[in-house]
């Protein structure tokens, strides 16, 4: 590969070097997935800064993340007006995020994100029923729905106020050590 | 963890940053939970502020050195990227099959690791030097020995009984090399690295995961952090979604069992059924073991009365290895169907105790050889004792080897032509994990063993876990599915990582004590011919060492701290001491925590 490409200038290579996890490879390979997913919406040359956004459905579609229920989720997290399109920055982050090189509070933190639903900062119990539904494909009573969000409300809510804020759920994650 | 709201708290942020060195300050916005957008503008900010502050062109130019030191730095990383062998392959485990099955590839690649730290040590320091003093082999090489280990090996580097006691030297009056000392301390240095090794990443597993073990069971971390974000197989993605949904029925329904109380009688009756079944298991490896030990005895005077280079003489030899393989791989079976049979509470219980009557099958059938071979072959008459322990380790390493491919072969290929065209009800195999680290354990044990009587051995070990990788991973890939039971990897593998430290390698530490210390070595063969042990080496070095004024110091720390019992008294009291400070210092700890949450809840 060599010095030689022209997509990104140097200071915008050495940027994305600072703001993520990823080797200047890495970064290039990334570019060239996002590419892949519309190549006549995506320009070859960044140094211009072009604001190019792909819908969620080219988004979803990715294999990495076509499986995964809670990938329209993430999209909407990462992405910048929370609706799920993403530019090449929202797609290097999101990437640099869920990467194995990023550290727990980080990936805790995001995750604390991706659970709550409404976007309150808060994960309520109506959250913690979509997360359970997504979870188990809908096949739980919605009794025992009820049920189980009780008692995860019940365990993990320190301050007592009904819903899990980021605290109780940093807190409940250092305790579990198969978080990923 | 900051939140920062408002102006003044990111100008607060970034004169924090302006103040750390350079790849501190990256480090942090690294992991900094706001957008890319976002950290650009911090970090360029944060540039201009140094740049700012510092305008002397000296440290211009360092900060533009360190830049560019920097980028060389992240390019040679990327050239490097191939040699992380396997990362790839690892990625592809971990997506198709989850993080439980990854953990067993993770496990061998580290345990292979320790393989090639030590070939590659012994190789140097021991067998090259050897190399230039060789005595010529006169045996005739037929291709029966690379199973046997014996005829024509005998008398290569492969054994102890080749080497020299001599101090080699090339030049007359140049620099010399003496084997006895180099042969000791290589690989005391080497089991003293891995014990180092072995002692922190225990400590840092230990630390990471049982951070407040008495939470272990909450249903709100079972919910919310057990979904493997790594898994991208649709079908792996639907069996671990089914899996939450049995696991959740279970915990709801378990609700209502509490209550269910067993009668006097039944209680009676339950734990009847546990002796039995732990007698039985107990019974079958005290047999194993038995059988083991007699058949060796057997062996050993064959081999002492017999001619030693007949064709038949030495396929007989094979037998030992193959019948401790057998019993290795029926016996599990065996404890298996026992499990079955007793019905335990959870099946968590079941999967434990399991593990746990295989591991003291295996404890007590490495135990029995090791008592073999140091009592009976050391204490015979023959030329070599030690060349003949290190064949006998040569063929077990070699006979569990080929059965664990054929393992492979049956346990998964043919189970899958099974349970697809004859038997569709059985279904696809799981990779039975638990069962397949313990084999790794016993290899790497054995292999531990065995450096001493066959320094070359961990090379040979090294390539068998190479195949075994390979072959584990095309049979997981082609026969296998996503595993169906809840696996709690992260305890799992600090259990791996203390059966691999306790019973494993504090075992070999002992059973290599024994033979340095008090057991003679032989009179004819071997670097350590003569002496009355291999540790009277060291001794006699240091009495030499004390005739040189240089060297006092030496055998003084050798006088006065290793081998004085007072020092060790003084440092084991010591540690003692430490230890019940701690504990209590953890028991407050407890007491404050419970205090602290009260007062949060009211």
């Amino acid at each position: 590969m060599g010095n030689k490409q022209t997509i990104f200038t140097q200071e915008q290579l050495d940027a994305y070097q600072d703001c993520t996890f990823f080797t200047r490879k890495e970064i290039l390979r990334l570019f060239y997935r996002f590419r892949d997913l519309a190549p006549q919406l995506v320009p070859l040359d960044y140094t211009n800064k072009p604001a190019v956004t792909l819908p969620y459905e080219l988004i979803g579609s990715m294999p990495e993340l076509k499986d995964n229920p809670f990938r329209q989720r993430i999209a909407e997290v990462f992405s910048e007006h929370g609706d799920g399109n993403m530019t090449l920055d929202d797609f290097l982050d999101m990437f640099s995020v869920l990467s194995e090189m990023a550290p727990r509070d980080l990936k805790a933190y995001y995750a604390f994100k991706i659970y709550d639903f409404n976007n309150d900062d808060y994960i309520c119990k109506s959250d913690l029923e979509k997360t359970v539904n997504k979870l188990t494909r809908n096949e739980l009573t919605p009794e025992e729905i009820s049920l189980v969000c009780e008692k995860v409300i019940y365990e993990a809510d320190v301050d007592n106020d009904g819903k899990l804020s980021l605290e109780d759920f940093q807190h409940m994650i250092v305790r579990a050590p198969d978080f990923l | 963890f900051c939140f920062f709201h408002g102006f003044y708290a990111e100008e607060d942020l970034v004169a924090n940053l302006a103040s750390m060195s350079a790849s501190d300050s990256i480090k942090a916005i690294r992991k900094l939970p706001e957008t890319i957008t976002k950290k650009r503008e911090i970090r360029n900010k944060v540039l201009k502020e140094r740049k700012g502050a510092q305008p002397s062109c000296c440290t211009q130019c360092l900060q533009g050195a360190a830049v560019s030191f920097r980028r060389f730095r992240n390019t040679l990383s990327e050239y490097f990227q191939p040699l992380w062998i396997w990362h790839k392959t690892l990625k592809v485990v971990g997506a198709e099959f989850g993080t439980s099955v990854l953990s067993y590839f993770v496990f061998l690649k580290w345990l292979l690791n320790f393989n090639i730290f030590s070939f590659l040590i012994n190789f140097g320091f021991i067998t090259i030097p050897q190399f230039l003093a060789a005595e010529p082999n006169n045996l005739s090489f037929t291709g029966l020995e690379l199973f046997t280990g014996a005829g024509y090996f005998q008398q290569t580097v492969l054994y102890y009984g080749f080497y020299t006691n001599a101090t080699i030297s090339k030049i007359e009056n140049g620099p010399s090399y003496n084997m006895q000392l180099a042969y000791i301390f290589t690989v005391g240095i080497y089991f003293v690295i891995c014990f180092l090794i072995l002692l922190f990443s225990m400590a840092k597993s230990f630390y990471r995961n049982f951070v407040n073990p008495q939470t272990h069971s909450g249903k709100a971390s079972k919910l919310l952090c057990t979904w493997d974000f790594n898994i991208t197989n649709e079908k792996a993605v639907k069996l671990k979604q089914k899996n939450l949904r049995t696991q959740i029925k279970e915990d709801l329904a378990d609700v209502d069992k509490e209550v269910l109380n067993f009668s006097v009688m039944e209680r009676v009756a339950r734990f009847g059924f546990h002796l039995l079944a732990w007698v039985a298991s107990v019974g079958a490896a005290v047999v194993a073991c038995t059988g083991v030990y007699f058949l060796s005895i057997n062996n050993l005077e064959l081999f002492m009365k017999g001619h030693r280079n007949d064709l038949e003489s030495q396929a007989a030899m094979l037998v030992l290895a193959v019948i401790v393989s057998l019993l290795n791989t029926f016996i599990p079976f065996f404890f298996s169907w026992v499990g079955h049979m007793e019905k335990f509470q959870t099946p968590g219980q079941h999967i434990y105790i399991t593990i746990a009557r295989n591991i003291i099958l295996k404890i007590s059938i490495v135990g029995i050889l090791c008592y073999y071979w140091l009592n009976i072959v050391a204490a015979s008459e023959s030329q070599c004792w030690e060349t003949l322990v290190g064949q006998d380790i040569y063929r077990l390493v070699l006979v569990d080897f080929i059965f664990c491919l054929l393992g492979s072969f049956f346990g998964e290929f043919l189970r899958r032509i099974i349970g697809t065209t004859v038997c569709v009800s059985l279904g696809l195999p799981e990779f039975d994990i638990g069962r397949n680290v313990l084999d790794l354990i016993y290899a790497q044990t054995l292999t531990w063993i065995g450096i001493l009587f066959s320094p070359l051995l961990p090379g040979i070990q090294m390539i068998a876990f190479f195949i075994v990788f390979f072959v584990k991973k095309v049979s997981l890939m082609k026969n296998c599915q996503p595993p169906r039971k809840v696996w709690r990897t992260a305890q799992m593998t600090t259990s791996f990582m203390l059966l691999l430290f306790c019973p494993s390698f504090l075992g070999v530490l002992c059973v290599i004590g024994v033979t340095v210390w008090r057991l003679k070595p032989s009179e004819r063969c071997g670097p350590f011919r003569g002496l009355s042990s291999m540790y009277a080496a060291v001794s006699e070095w240091i009495q030499i060492l004390a005739s040189y004024t240089d060297s006092k110091w030496v055998v003084w720390i050798y006088r006065n701290l290793i081998t004085s019992t007072l020092f060790f008294l003084i440092l084991s009291s010591i540690a003692l001491i430490v230890t019940y400070l701690y504990w209590q210092i953890i028991q407050g700890r407890k007491t404050m925590i419970k205090h602290l949450q009260k007062q949060m809840m009211n």
